[in-house]
C-alpha cells in the first residue's frame, strides 16, 4: 500500500456552510464566477496548490490528498486509525488533534510540518525523507 | 414496535439500495467509466479541481448536506402516520435522491464539472437557467423564512436555549480567530467550544430569556417576531463576513454535534428500547391536507432535495477522482440524509411521549402537528439523551440547542446564498448596479424572506410550518425535477434507458403541481387577506415555474436539444469534457 500524503487546507479556504438547503453550493449557483469569485483564493491556497502539484509531479508513487480542516468525518478517524496501528491510541489522539492544523503535512497520518512554514520545496524534501523511512 | 428495530430496517433497505440499484444505475444507466478523465484530473489547479480520495470527498459532500431540514418534514409528516412518511423516505432515497443526487454528479462529470444551472442552459435550452434562478431564488427565500420563524419558536419555547445559542457566535468567532492567528489544530479548541456551550447550558436554564414583555412594549402581538427580526439583522451582518470568521469555527462545532446528536438518537433508542407509540397509519380528521400529494412535498430533505444537485455539482463533481466513485459519494450521501430524516421520524413517533393517546394528542390536526413539529422531535430527542442519564429538562434544552446551531446555521448560509442568487438575476436582469453591490444585494436578500417570515395569521406557529414549509417543499421538488430532467435528457443522449429518472421525475412534477393547484384554491378562498394577496400569489408564482419546468421537461426529452453526444456521454462539441481514458 502506497504511503498517503494528506495537505490540510488552510482555514481561509472556506467557501460555505454547511446542511441541506444551505450547504456549500456557491460553485453551485454562480455562474461564469461573476458573483464575488467561487474562484477567488488567497495566498495560503495557492501555497499549498503549489505543494499539492509538485508533490504529484516529483512523487508519483505517493497518495497525495487535499483535506479540508473541517471535513472531520475523514480526517479524525483515518488520522487516528493509522498512528493507532504504529503508536498507540494516546499518540493517535494527539495526532489527531495536530491534524486539524490548517496548512498541516501528514505523511501516513503523522503531521510533519505546515506547508505554510516548510515553503513547497520544504514540504517535497521533508515528505520524500518520511517516505523512504516509512517505505524503509 | 420498538424504535431500534424499525432503524435497523431501515438501515437493511439502504444496504440493498446501495448495493443492488446503485451499482444497476452505475453499470446500466450511467455508464461509469473507471477510466475516464475526471474533470478534477484534467483541470487539477491544486485548489478547486483536485482529484480526492473518495471517502474525503464523500466526509465533505455529506457535512454539505446534511443539516436541520431533513428532521423538520419528516417531523410534520408524522401525522399521516409514521408508515407513510417512513416509506416516502425509504422509498424517495432508494429510488428517486439516490438517481438524483449520484446522477447529478455522473451528468456534471461529462460536462467539465459544470453546475446544474450551466448544464440547463446547455441541454435543456438558454430558458432553463433562467428557470434555475428562480427556483433558486425562491426555494431560498423560503428556507431563510422558513428557518428564522423555527429558531424564533424555538426561542419562545426554550427561553433556556436562547443564551447558549447567541454566545456561540462570539465564542465561534473567538476559537475561529484563535485557530487563525496562532496557526493551532483546530480540534481541541472546537471540542472545548462543544464543552463551553453545553455548560451554557446549564447557565440558560438558569436565566432564561424571555423577550415577551420587550415585545410587547414594542407592539409585537407574537414575541416570535421580535427574533425573527433581530436574526436577520444578525444574518445580514454574518453574510458579509468571511466564511473563515464565524461559519467555519461554528461549523466545526456543529459537525461535533450532528455526530453526538446522532450517537445521542441511536444509542438513546438501544438503551430505552422505546417503541413507537404513533399509529403506523393515522386516521387524520376530515379536512386535513391528504396524503397525496402532501406527505411528497412535506418531506423534501430526507426522501428528495434538489438542492443536493447544487452542492453535486457545483463542488463535489471538481473533486471525484475516478468516475465511478460519484455512486458512493452521491448514493451514499442521499443515503446519510434519509438516515437523518428516519431518526427524526423516530424520535417524533417513539421517543416524544409513552402512550398513543399522549401522541395524537400532540397531532390532533394538521396545524397543531406542523406547529409543535420542531419541538416534539427536540422533545423526543430529549427522551432519548435522558435514556442514557441526562436529566430531562438539560436533555430537551441540549436537543434545543443542536437544532438551533444548525437552523442558524443555515439561515447564515442561506441568506449568502440568496445574495448570490440575487446578484446573479440582477447581472442577467442588466440591473448591474445591483449585482455588483453587496449591501444593495444583502438587503433585497433579507427583506424578501424576512417580510414571508412576519406574514400575520396562521395560528400560534405562523404560517411557517403549514403552509411555508410545503411551499418550501415544492419549490425543493423542482429542483429536483430541473436535475432530474437534465439527468434524463443526457440518457437518453447516450441512448440508454432514462426511465430511473423519468419516473421520480415525473411523479415529484405530478406531486408538485397538485399540491401548488390544491393549495391555491384554499389561499384564494380563505378569508384571511395574507392569504389571498400574499400566500396565493407566490403559490401561483411558484406554480408558474413549475408548469414551465414541465414544458421544458417535456420539449427537451422529445429532442428539443440539440447538442450530439458520444456513447459515453460526453458532449462532443466540447473539447473540456470529451471522453478520454487515463
Amino acid at each position: 500500500m502506497s504511503v498517503r500524503v494528506v495537505l490540510v487546507r488552510p482555514w481561509t479556504d472556506a467557501h460555505g456552510g454547511t446542511g441541506c438547503c444551505s450547504g456549500e453550493a456557491r460553485d453551485g449557483i454562480c455562474f461564469d464566477s461573476r458573483v464575488d469569485g467561487p474562484l477567488e483564493h488567497d495566498a495560503e491556497v495557492e501555497l499549498v496548490a503549489a505543494a499539492y502539484l509538485r508533490l504529484r509531479d516529483e512523487l508519483p508513487e505517493l497518495d497525495v490528498q487535499i483535506v479540508s480542516a473541517n471535513n472531520t468525518a475523514f480526517l479524525l478517524p483515518s488520522v487516528f486509525r493509522t498512528v493507532r496501528r504504529r503508536r498507540g491510541a494516546v499518540a493517535a489522539l494527539r495526532e489527531m488533534n495536530r491534524a486539524t492544523t490548517a496548512g498541516s503535512v501528514l505523511v501516513d497520518g503523522e503531521r510533519v510540518g505546515s506547508v505554510l512554514e516548510l515553503g513547497v520545496e520544504g514540504v517535497v524534501t521533508e515528505v520524500r525523507r518520511r517516505a523512504a523511512r516509512l517505505t524503509g | 414496535m420498538p424504535a431500534i428495530v424499525v432503524a435497523a430496517v431501515v438501515g437493511v433497505l439502504f444496504f440493498l439500495g446501495y448495493r443492488y440499484y446503485s451499482a444497476f444505475l452505475a453499470e446500466r444507466i450511467y455508464a461509469l467509466d473507471p477510466a475516464f478523465v475526471t474533470p478534477a484530473h484534467r483541470f487539477n489547479d491544486g485548489m478547486d479541481f483536485v482529484p480526492t480520495n473518495k471517502h474525503v470527498v464523500f466526509g465533505h459532500h455529506f457535512t454539505s448536506v446534511a443539516g436541520a431540514a431533513p428532521i423538520v418534514g419528516p417531523a410534520i409528516a408524522v401525522f399521516w402516520g409514521w408508515g407513510p412518511a417512513l416509506a416516502w423516505i425509504v422509498l424517495g432515497t432508494i429510488f428517486a435522491a439516490g438517481v438524483h443526487d449520484f446522477g447529478s454528479i455522473a451528468v456534471s462529470l461529462r460536462h467539465g464539472a459544470k453546475n446544474i444551472g450551466t448544464i440547463a442552459h446547455d441541454v435543456i435550452s438558454r430558458r432553463a437557467r433562467t428557470l434555475f434562478l428562480f427556483i433558486i431564488f425562491f426555494l431560498l427565500t423560503l428556507v431563510n423564512a422558513v428557518f428564522a420563524v423555527v429558531i424564533g419558536n424555538l426561542f419562545v419555547a426554550n427561553p433556556g436555549a436562547v443564551i447558549p445559542i447567541v454566545v456561540e457566535i462570539p465564542l465561534a468567532i473567538f476559537i475561529g480567530q484563535y485557530i487563525y492567528r496562532t496557526r493551532s489544530a483546530a480540534l481541541v479548541p472546537s471540542i472545548i467550544g462543544v464543552i463551553g456551550l453545553y455548560l451554557l447550558i446549564w447557565v440558560g436554564q438558569q436565566y432564561p430569556v424571555d423577550l415577551a414583555p420587550l415585545a410587547e412594549a414594542i407592539g409585537f402581538d407574537n414575541p416570535r417576531n421580535l427574533w425573527v427580526i433581530l436574526l436577520f439583522a444578525y444574518t445580514f451582518v454574518a453574510s458579509r463576513l468571511p466564511v473563515w470568521m464565524l461559519l467555519q469555527p461554528r461549523d466545526y462545532i456543529n459537525s461535533h454535534q450532528l455526530f453526538i446528536a446522532l450517537g445521542v438518537i441511536g444509542l438513546g433508542m438501544l438503551v430505552g428500547w422505546n417503541t413507537i407509540v404513533a399509529p403506523v397509519v393515522n386516521d387524520v380528521p376530515e379536512g386535513s391536507p391528504s396524503i397525496f400529494p402532501f406527505l411528497f412535498i412535506t418531506i423534501a430533505c430526507g426522501a428528495i432535495s434538489g438542492f443536493h444537485s447544487l452542492v453535486s455539482s457545483g463542488t463535489t463533481a471538481k473533486q471525484i477522482d475516478k468516475e465511478t466513485d460519484a455512486r458512493y459519494v452521491g448514493y451514499m450521501g442521499a443515503v446519510g440524509e434519509g438516515s437523518l430524516a428516519t431518526g427524526a421520524v423516530l424520535a417524533a413517533t417513539a421517543g416524544v411521549v409513552a402512550t398513543t393517546a399522549d401522541w395524537q394528542a400532540l397531532y390532533p390536526d394538521f396545524a397543531t402537528a406542523s406547529g409543535g413539529a420542531v419541538g416534539n422531535f427536540v422533545n423526543g430527542v430529549g427522551v432519548f439523551a435522558n435514556n442514557l442519564g441526562v436529566p430531562l429538562d438539560l436533555a430537551i434544552i441540549f436537543a434545543a440547542v443542536v437544532v438551533i446551531s444548525f437552523a442558524a446555521t443555515t439561515m447564515d448560509t442561506g441568506v449568502r446564498l440568496q445574495r448570490y442568487i440575487v446578484q446573479e438575476i440582477a447581472e442577467v436582469a442588466g440591473w448591474h448596479k445591483l449585482a455588483r453591490n453587496l449591501t444593495l444585494s444583502g438587503i433585497v436578500a433579507v427583506a424578501i424572506p424576512l417580510a414571508m417570515a412576519l406574514i400575520p395569521g396562521g395560528g400560534d406557529a405562523g404560517y411557517t410550518f403549514g403552509v411555508l414549509w410545503r411551499l418550501f417543499g415544492t419549490t425543493n421538488q423542482l429542483t429536483a425535477g430541473l436535475a432530474l430532467t437534465v439527468i434524463a435528457v443526457w440518457i437518453l443522449r447516450m441512448k440508454r434507458n432514462p426511465l430511473p429518472a423519468v419516473i421520480p421525475l415525473v411523479f415529484l412534477l405530478a406531486m408538485t403541481t397538485w399540491a401548488l393547484f390544491s393549495q391555491f384554491w384554499d389561499f384564494v378562498q380563505a378569508d384571511a387577506w395574507s392569504e389571498r394577496w400574499v400566500l396565493a400569489p407566490l403559490d401561483a408564482i411558484i406554480f408558474v415555474l413549475a408548469i414551465w419546468l414541465i414544458v421544458e421537461a417535456v420539449g427537451a426529452l422529445r429532442g428539443g436539444s440539440a447538442r450530439a453526444y458520444d456513447e459515453m456521454g460526453s458532449p462532443l462539441d466540447d473539447d473540456t469534457t470529451t471522453t478520454s481514458t487515463r
